[in-house]
């Protein structure tokens, strides 16, 4: 069984393809459905996020044509779709799974929402009966990568966004959000961005002001926050623990003595300003004030920006243990390949048979047709018989990764080693393959490339080189 | 026996002051999975050698110096486990944990040369003057500890350093709230020991044991807890200033301690 993966993600194709190509999660299962009764697909999942749409199939010798698949079913014409599309086979598409899954190829690396996608996925698929042996080993493999990565690694560890390091920073002062009053202060998108996180975060209220108070009610409704008059402001303050300030102000709104002000009145209880304006609303002698703790953008940015760094640090890390578990991955494939041994095993004995039926040709010449297809059916069925324990025994082996009973079995029948058995058959195959699947590689490139031998009824489009960090 | 099982704990206390670094330091969640069951582990084997100890002796109290070093020790991750229960936080044990471990290494090594041969050693009074005392050096110990971790995290906030540099400390109000929470467990216990104390000095010694300088240095130890506590509760004191004062206590807590050696009424060690 043979594994291909091809797709669309955030780096390879506009938004405008990706949301075409979208597939809401209550259409997954049938969708699913589908793709597992597409010529050719044995065993298949879907990935279908905001950033990536994945059709992951377990085929035999021929490759399914999985764009086509997604024309018959989306209604999308391919060559439309080819030149951002990508593909990868066996090796190559099992270490895009679990870099997919470890979150190394999100569009904001460490992200952790993407392993759950993805087990949503496998259990839509599984609900169908589209995952069996072959995906079923290759997704639980991914779930434990992807574990190891973010046990083993810092990746998914600290925010990279403004709102969220403004989150982190109100957490490193106030431990628990919960019961904290927040001051919006002037309206702007990242300001209202940083208070809903805030209160998503488990801060207890929020008060809103505005020069234009109109304006400051309509955002409160938004909130279902309590809008203050901004002349009330200096004597509101005192009462929250976090001001998120982002007014068009030419001059400073809070000053040092306003912070020494607003903190005697809280009895030194701190208080965490964050300002998002530019030019800033808050005086940076403010930050002096014990007690007061000042952030504007520059500071936040700064911490995003060495977040990203360590996140970029932790994703060579994360790398390093995705390539070894890959290489883990394969040789137990190969160790667990029994089919060429079964089928060795099945020749060998065959001309077993053959062999003593041609030493008693001589005895047996005087029976009848009938008699002799009797004796044949005999030695066959017996044949039959006598193998079927140990053929049950071998894929039993493998189904449970018993590497030591395949090598048992294999000496007490004499087998040739499974990397003999997969270079003779690979061979084999390539002979077999020769005329018709030439440039039918396992190297991951664009479908555009390889659609000659996949779909050569489709028209050629040339697609630019899509590297797997591209 | 109760030197094996306190050597036990002396090495399960060293075992988890080195696991205490990378759970702590680098936030390492398998690293914290070993420290906190070696140091319970730890705890309960001190625990067994304290209670074998008292029961061997036929006292209720520790005497000698490395018996209440050991105590000391004891209650220090006691206050260190029940820090992690309330807090969930472990980063206590950074500092805790080796001081536990240094405490409870002469105690383990072998039983005292001198020991307190008065007979009074087997008053449940004493015993609970002792603990009480003891108990509010360890609270105070933590006080001093989460107002240093308080300063520390204030200016790392402020100066807006890395932030991989000390990411490791608790949040400043969770440092807060255990920097409050020990001071007033500690003052209690200080009271009670205190009193205790004087009652007993005054039933069997009479008034000339209160000029003695250690007697008189526990004074005034209480007195600038009380002030510390007073200013604390009143102005919601916090940073720079909470840690020069309790810095202050903790100063003063080590001069009655050293004062043992000064006393001529109040002595752990008699030849």
């Amino acid at each position: 069984m043979k594994i291909l993966l091809t797709g669309v993600n955030h780096k390879t194709a506009p938004v405008e393809l990706r949301e075409q190509l979208a597939i809401a999660p209550d259409r997954l299962s049938d969708a699913t459905r589908a793709l597992l009764e597409f010529p050719g697909v044995h065993e298949a999942m879907i990935l279908s996020t905001c950033n990536r749409v994945e059709l992951l199939a377990c085929h035999e010798a021929s490759s399914p044509d999985l764009l086509g698949f997604l024309r018959s079913y989306l209604g999308i014409d391919p060559t439309s779709l080819r030149p951002h599309a990508y593909e990868y086979r066996e090796t190559d598409a099992v270490q895009h799974l679990f870099r997919v899954a470890a979150s190394l190829d999100s569009m904001v690396v460490g992200e952790p929402q993407i392993l759950g996608q993805v087990k949503e996925s496998y259990t839509a698929a599984r609900s169908v009966g589209a995952v069996q042996t072959h995906l079923e080993k290759l997704l639980q493999s991914t779930f434990t990568v992807a574990k190891k990565v973010r046990n083993e690694t810092q990746i998914g560890s600290s925010s990279v966004s403004i709102a969220s390091v403004a989150v982190d920073l109100a957490k490193k002062i106030f431990g628990s959000l919960e019961g904290k009053r927040v001051l919006l202060v002037g309206a702007g998108k990242m300001s209202e961005l940083a208070a809903r996180h805030l209160l998503q975060q488990g801060a207890d209220s929020l008060l809103v002001t505005n020069r234009t108070h109109d304006r400051a009610v309509r955002l409160a409704n938004n909130f279902q926050a309590q809008a203050v008059r901004f002349d009330d402001l200096y004597t509101t303050a005192d009462q929250a623990d976090i001001i998120i300030t982002s007014t068009g102000s030419q001059e400073y709104i809070f000053r040092r003595e306003h912070g020494q002000q607003f903190l005697h009145k809280r009895r030194n209880r701190p208080m965490f300003f964050i300002d998002i304006a530019v030019p800033r609303d808050i005086d940076p002698e403010m930050n002096r004030v014990d007690g007061v703790f000042l952030y504007d953008i520059d500071d936040l940015q700064s911490v995003s920006a060495s977040h990203l760094d360590e996140r970029t640090r932790e994703a060579q890390r994360a790398e390093a243990i995705i390539a070894e578990e890959v290489l883990r991955f394969q040789r137990k494939a190969q160790a667990l390949n029994v089919t060429p041994m079964i089928v060795n095993l099945q020749n060998t004995v065959e001309e077993l048979r053959q062999a003593e039926l041609r030493r008693a040709q001589a005895r047996l010449q005087s029976l009848t047709p009938e008699q002799q297809a009797a004796v044949e059916a005999v030695t066959r069925g017996l044949m039959n018989k006598f193998l079927h324990m140990p053929m049950q025994a071998l894929k039993a082996a493998a189904l449970e990764a018993d590497t030591v009973m395949l090598e048992v079995m294999r000496e007490v029948f004499h087998l040739p080693a499974a990397q003999e058995l997969t270079q003779e058959q690979a061979r084999m195959q390539t002979q077999k393959q020769a005329p018709e699947q030439t440039q039918e590689q396992s190297t991951p490139r664009p479908v555009a490339e390889t659609q000659t031998a996949d779909a050569p009824a489709e028209p050629v489009t040339a697609g630019e080189q899509k590297g797997r960090h591209s | 026996m109760y030197l094996l099982w306190l050597r036990v704990a002396a090495v399960l206390y060293g075992l988890a002051s080195v696991t205490a670094l990378p759970a702590v330091l680098g936030d390492r969640p398998r690293w914290q999975r070993i420290c906190l069951p070696v140091t319970i582990a730890g705890w309960i084997f001190h625990f067994v050698a304290f209670v074998e100890m008292l029961v061997a002796a036929h006292r209720l109290m520790p005497v000698g110096m490395h018996q209440v070093q050991s105590t000391l020790s004891l209650l220090i991750v006691t206050a260190f486990l029940l820090i992690w229960r309330r807090y969930r936080t472990i980063s206590f044990g950074v500092f805790a944990l080796p001081l536990a471990f240094l405490l409870i290494l002469v105690p383990a090594i072998g039983p005292d040369k001198y020991t307190f041969s008065s007979q009074m050693v087997r008053n449940g009074w004493i015993a609970a003057h002792v603990t009480l005392l003891l108990a509010a050096y360890a609270a105070l110990i933590f006080s001093l500890l989460s107002s240093l971790f308080y300063l520390i995290q204030e200016r790392r906030l402020k100066d807006k350093q890395s932030p991989g540099f000390l990411e490791w400390m608790p949040p400043l109000d969770t440092m807060d709230q255990i920097a409050k929470t020990t001071l007033i467990f500690g003052f209690h216990c200080m009271t009670g020991g205190l009193l205790i104390g004087s009652f007993i000095a005054q039933e069997h010694m009479g008034a000339a044991y209160f000029l003695d300088p250690k007697v008189l240095l526990s004074f005034v130890m209480w007195v600038l807890y009380l002030v510390i506590l007073f200013v604390r509760r009143s102005t919601g004191l916090r940073g720079r200033k909470a840690v020069y004062l309790s810095s202050a206590v903790f100063v003063i807590i080590l001069c009655v301690w050293a004062a043992n050696h000064f006393s001529s009424v109040h002595r752990f060690t008699t030849p």
